[in-house]
């Protein structure tokens, strides 16, 4: 009777609508009932009293018929579950706090946890977008005597070539390298980040066209005629998405290319702007005045290979290749292999995953808190639960009412969760610096673990509110009736239970607190470096000139000449220099030789070109001897500036003035320089020449005239905000020369700051997110905790005041229970940061990891929080009149 | 949500669903009526108890074999009017051929000497 019983319930669930409705029928038909009775009684000769009372008689038991109608009429279990969902709010909101905090807690707890997980999921562990990604490796040469970090990842064409044939680890091998792309738009010149593919690079990244085709074969042929692949970032932003440009033509670097395809948005391989096809060669003779590309090696391995047994096949290979190419090889060294996870993840493995710890223990103190905060006030339930259950509730039901309690804690937590999530991931992602993460990187939010955090965190107050239902149908239900003095003794296995997470809390709160503060430490020890050189009111630009047009030292020379003059002469600029590089790097490296000396171990310099105007624009101080002239360096004589390291490795003791030099990297330029050695007229102090963190290395300065090769850029001294005179200084190079295009233009002390202190920045906003959500998740806990001990202890402390005691031996009663348990919390979080202390000390600078100013600074900051969130019900307590607390249920 | 056994007074189990049943051929009629014509028309030997009455008459609303529909009585009262449906009629039907063979069977069983 399928339609029968589909009948049944529409007209159920209509009256479950029409609940009111139901009554008044019922009501309306039985009085009709008894009017009618009562009319044919009266009828038959009775009295109207009498008539109407034998229809009462008649008719029964009223209420139990309406009873049985209704109970047929409607959905009963639906009725009741309404019935504990309304009373489960009025108990809630009889405790608002209680409620208030168990669902920020968890709302914290999940929004905080999903937003920073979702972020080092997507710009550490997945990143990448390739199929396979982690088993595309790439190549390093590393110099054990050197830093943790150095290494050689880049190879010429015919080290790339060796590599692919003779390693028997890899199937597939490619490599890019990067090349500055200038295109003339008319109205300017463009320079775009241009990236070389070696064949079979889309294949290997298996991504096919958005718009177009990808690299073929055939375009790497010699005599194909030019094609390029453009990026999705640059198609939009230079070209406003239109997908007309594809199969058009376009001047880049003086030769006519084809637009063939346009890369789908996640594709940023070499974060280039555009792709060209490239197949490297082993000659080593410059190619149209550049450099020869140095090629970016990824291979992939093949199937089951490990990366233990590449890395022995490859360290055969290198080993080989150390003979052939001495130059290039350390004497010592090591193969290692990286995946392209790696890459990003890098030195920092380690805290990754104590902040993917950090995160999972965060979500645990959460619910912790929630559990602590439930299981606190089952026990004062215990009553209420013992009570109904001795008036015939059943068990069952029990349990339902509080499952629906917990029910709407965990669903408001959940909501509120999701909202704190989206919120935080935007603010975080608004946070990240820029060109720090992988251009492929999509920053959203993970949804497994939204779902596995709101998972664990609506089964907490599930699991823990069904304890006081438990406890109630388990025991014996008149004891907690008797036990109506709420005495100390009441429940101490849950009190233990309570402690131990607070201890717990307090001590990861002390861990995360110690590396927030370790991190901001550093980041300001990072801020204070002394350079060596003034970093403020420095313009800077980097100007890749056209290399058709600029291959030699007089072509380069005709440029600058005149563009510094100008610069010069601009009203709010000091002074005005050329530079190969932007401070705090240098250039070149070589192998320097010094005239009359014989060194058997190997000697290494870093060198650059410039300007006469470099050291006064950069304040570098001179220390000996003097700087370049003006006429020095316009007629590209070889004179060198050196630093102190420079003199103190390689000079010694004697006089460096007038020694000479020689360079014989030099001779390797495309514009070579011949016979090149040059005499040292001038000593200046040690400026920070590889970045931020490293100390610095021996440095030669000579004249940018010498040779028409290398990148060249200008600093600029100004007397105000050197902002204010970036659009002078464009205007000036396109006056010099239209085709010069600017590239990272901008103040210096910008530069210096996106470069080296973004990422320290991040890491320690991140951490103390972490750290400040711990800190108010950890004082609700203990607030929550030393509140509800003290309330279960009023009686006891009424009694205590009545006889005598006074108010201040109430509140340090109150205030002993709680400290115990927040200053045991912070012994075991010190020795915890103690012991874990390696992990972090890898991100650190100039500041221990034991800083013990850090370890103070945060055990005084937890114990005056625990002392405030103990102090609060403590002076509560403690005030209340005696008589009242005797009375206090 | 079983349904409970009714107790039904004087009268058999299941023979009130029967008799409330054939007492709405004749059209639409409220409780009030269907208690009177089945007291009327058996000679008042059956009395219909109102606590029986309603729980019945509901459950077979719920059951799909009647209708009902408030209107108003003879004396301008509101009063809830039942109504067989289809499978009601149907399934009066097949209770009084069931009745007819019951009632015959246990009448030739008392019969037998």
């Amino acid at each position: 009777m399928g339609s029968g019983w589909l009948n049944n319930f529409l007209l159920r669930l209509k009256t479950l609508v029409q609940r009111k409705r139901l009554d008044r029928d019922l009501e309306d038909e039985v009085a009709f009932h008894l009017a009618m009775r009562a009319e044919k009684n009266r009828a038959a000769g009775a009295a109207d009293d009498e008539a109407h009372y034998a229809a009462h008689r008649q008719f029964g038991n009223v209420t139990s018929v309406r009873e049985r109608s209704r109970e047929m009429w409607t959905f009963v279990s639906l009725e009741t579950l309404w019935r504990d969902f309304t009373y489960a709010l009025r108990t809630l909101a009889k405790r608002p706090g209680f409620a208030a905090t168990a669902i920020l807690t968890l709302g914290l707890g999940i929004g905080s946890s999903t937003a920073i997980f979702s972020v080092i999921e997507n710009v550490l562990i997945q990143p990448f977008p390739y199929p396979g990604a982690d088993r595309m490796m790439g190549l390093e040469i590393h110099d054990p005597s050197r830093g943790e970090s150095e290494g050689r990842v880049e190879y010429p064409g015919s080290e790339f070539l060796d590599y692919i044939e003779k390693n028997q680890v890899f199937d597939r091998v490619i490599a890019n390298a990067s090349q500055d792309v200038l295109y003339d738009m008319g109205d300017g010149t463009e320079r775009f980040h241009g990236v070389l593919t070696t064949p079979g690079t889309f294949e290997f990244f298996g991504m096919p066209a958005l718009l177009g085709r990808i690299m073929e074969a055939s375009d790497y042929e010699p005599g194909a005629p030019p094609v390029f692949v453009l990026g999705y970032k640059t198609w939009i932003a230079n070209f406003g998405g239109d997908p007309d440009v594809l199969n058009k033509a376009f001047v880049l670097n003086g030769v006519q290319r084809t637009l063939v395809g346009i890369m789908p948005p996640r594709f940023g391989w070499g974060a280039g702007d555009v792709y060209f096809p490239a197949k490297p060669t082993r000659s080593t003779a410059p190619v149209g005045g550049e450099f020869p590309p140095a090629w970016y090696l990824i291979g992939h391995l093949k199937p089951g290979v490990t990366v233990p047994e590449a890395e022995a096949d490859l360290t055969v290979v290198a080993n080989q290749l150390a003979r052939v190419y001495p130059k290039s090889y350390p004497e010592h060294f090591t193969v290692k292999l990286f995946s392209l996870t790696e890459m990003v993840v890098g030195r920092f493995r380690a805290t990754l995953y104590l902040t993917l710890a950090a995160v999972g223990l965060l979500l645990l103190i959460a619910c912790a808190n929630v559990a602590n905060l439930l299981l606190a006030r089952a026990t004062a339930r215990e009553r209420e639960f013992a009570l109904r259950s001795a008036l015939g509730a059943s068990r069952w039901r029990l349990i339902r009412q509080l499952l629906v309690e917990s029910l709407i804690l965990s669903v408001c937590g959940g909501a509120l969760g999701v909202v704190l999530a989206t919120m935080g991931l935007q603010s975080l992602v608004s946070l990240v610096p820029p060109r720090t993460i992988a251009s492929e990187t999509v920053i959203r939010l993970n949804a497994p673990v939204l779902l596995v955090s709101l998972g664990i965190a609506i089964l907490t107050p599930l699991l823990f509110g069904l304890v006081p239902a438990l406890r109630a149908a388990r025991k014996d239900l008149e004891q907690p009736l008797r036990d109506s003095s709420k005495g100390t003794t009441g429940a101490s296995g849950n009190a233990r239970f309570r402690d131990t997470v607070i201890v717990g809390e307090v001590a990861l709160s002390f861990a995360l607190l110690v590396a927030a503060g370790l991190l901001m430490r550093s980041f300001m020890a990072l801020r204070q470096i002394d350079f060596g050189f003034r970093s403020d009111h420095v313009l800077v630009t980097r100007l890749p000139l056209p290399p058709d047009r600029y291959k030699t030292a007089a072509q380069v020379t005709s440029f600058f000449r005149p563009l510094l003059a100008r610069l010069k002469s601009l009203p709010g600029v000091v002074d005005a220099a050329e530079s190969s590089t932007l401070p705090p790097y240098a250039s070149f490296a070589s192998e320097p030789e010094v005239s009359g000396k014989i060194h058997p171990e190997k000697w290494t310099t870093l060198f650059q070109l410039c300007s006469e105007g470099y050291f006064s624009v950069l304040h570098i101080q001179l220390l000996e001897g003097r700087t370049f002239s003006e006429a020095e360096v316009n007629d590209a004589r070889h004179r060198s500036i050196v630093n102190r390291s420079f003199v103190r490795r390689y000079l010694g003791r004697d006089n460096p003035i007038g020694q000479r030099i020689r360079l014989s990297d030099l001779e390797n330029f495309p514009d070579k320089v011949q016979d090149p050695w040059f005499e040292v007229i001038g000593v200046v102090g040690d400026a920070l020449n590889q970045g931020l963190h490293e100390p610095t290395q021996p440095e030669v300065w000579l004249p940018y005239t010498v040779t028409g090769s290398g990148q060249r850029g200008v600093l600029v001294r100004t007397a105000g905000d050197p902002m204010m005179l970036m659009n002078s200084l464009r205007l000036e190079v396109w006056a010099t020369d239209h085709s010069v295009p600017l590239t990272y233009t901008g103040s210096m002390d910008d530069f210096i700051s996106s470069q080296s202190f973004a990422g320290p920045r991040f890491g320690f906003v991140m951490m103390t997110i972490f750290a400040a959500v711990g800190f108010v998740l950890v004082s609700i806990g203990v607030y929550s905790v030393v509140a509800y001990g003290a309330a279960r202890r009023t009686q006891e402390i009424g009694i205590r005041m009545a006889l005598g005691a006074s108010r201040g031996s109430a509140i340090r009663l109150v205030l002993s229970m709680g400290m115990r348990v927040v200053f045991l919390g912070i012994v075991v979080g010190l020795t915890a940061s103690l012991a874990l202390s390696r992990i972090i000390a890898g991100q650190l600078w100039q500041v221990s990891a034991r800083d013990p100013i850090t370890m103070a600074g945060v055990a005084l900051l937890l114990l005056a929080t625990g002392a405030l969130a103990c102090w609060v019900p403590a002076t509560r307590t403690s005030g209340v009149e005696p008589m009242v607390a005797l009375r206090y249920e | 949500m079983a349904e409970r056994n009714e107790q039904s007074g004087e009268l058999l189990q299941g023979t009130l669903d029967l008799l409330i049943l054939k007492a709405l051929v004749r059209g639409p009629m409220h409780g009030y009526g269907v208690a009177e014509w089945i007291h009327e028309s058996s000679h008042e030997v059956l009395r219909v108890e109102e606590g029986a009455l309603y729980p019945a008459l509901h459950r077979l609303e719920l059951r799909g074999l009647l209708s009902s529909e408030w209107g108003t009585s003879d004396n301008n009262r509101r009063a809830k009017y039942y109504a067989l449906t289809t499978a009601g009629k149907k399934q009066l039907m097949e209770e009084t051929e069931y009745w007819r063979r019951m009632s015959g069977a246990v009448a030739r069983v008392l019969q037998t000497a």
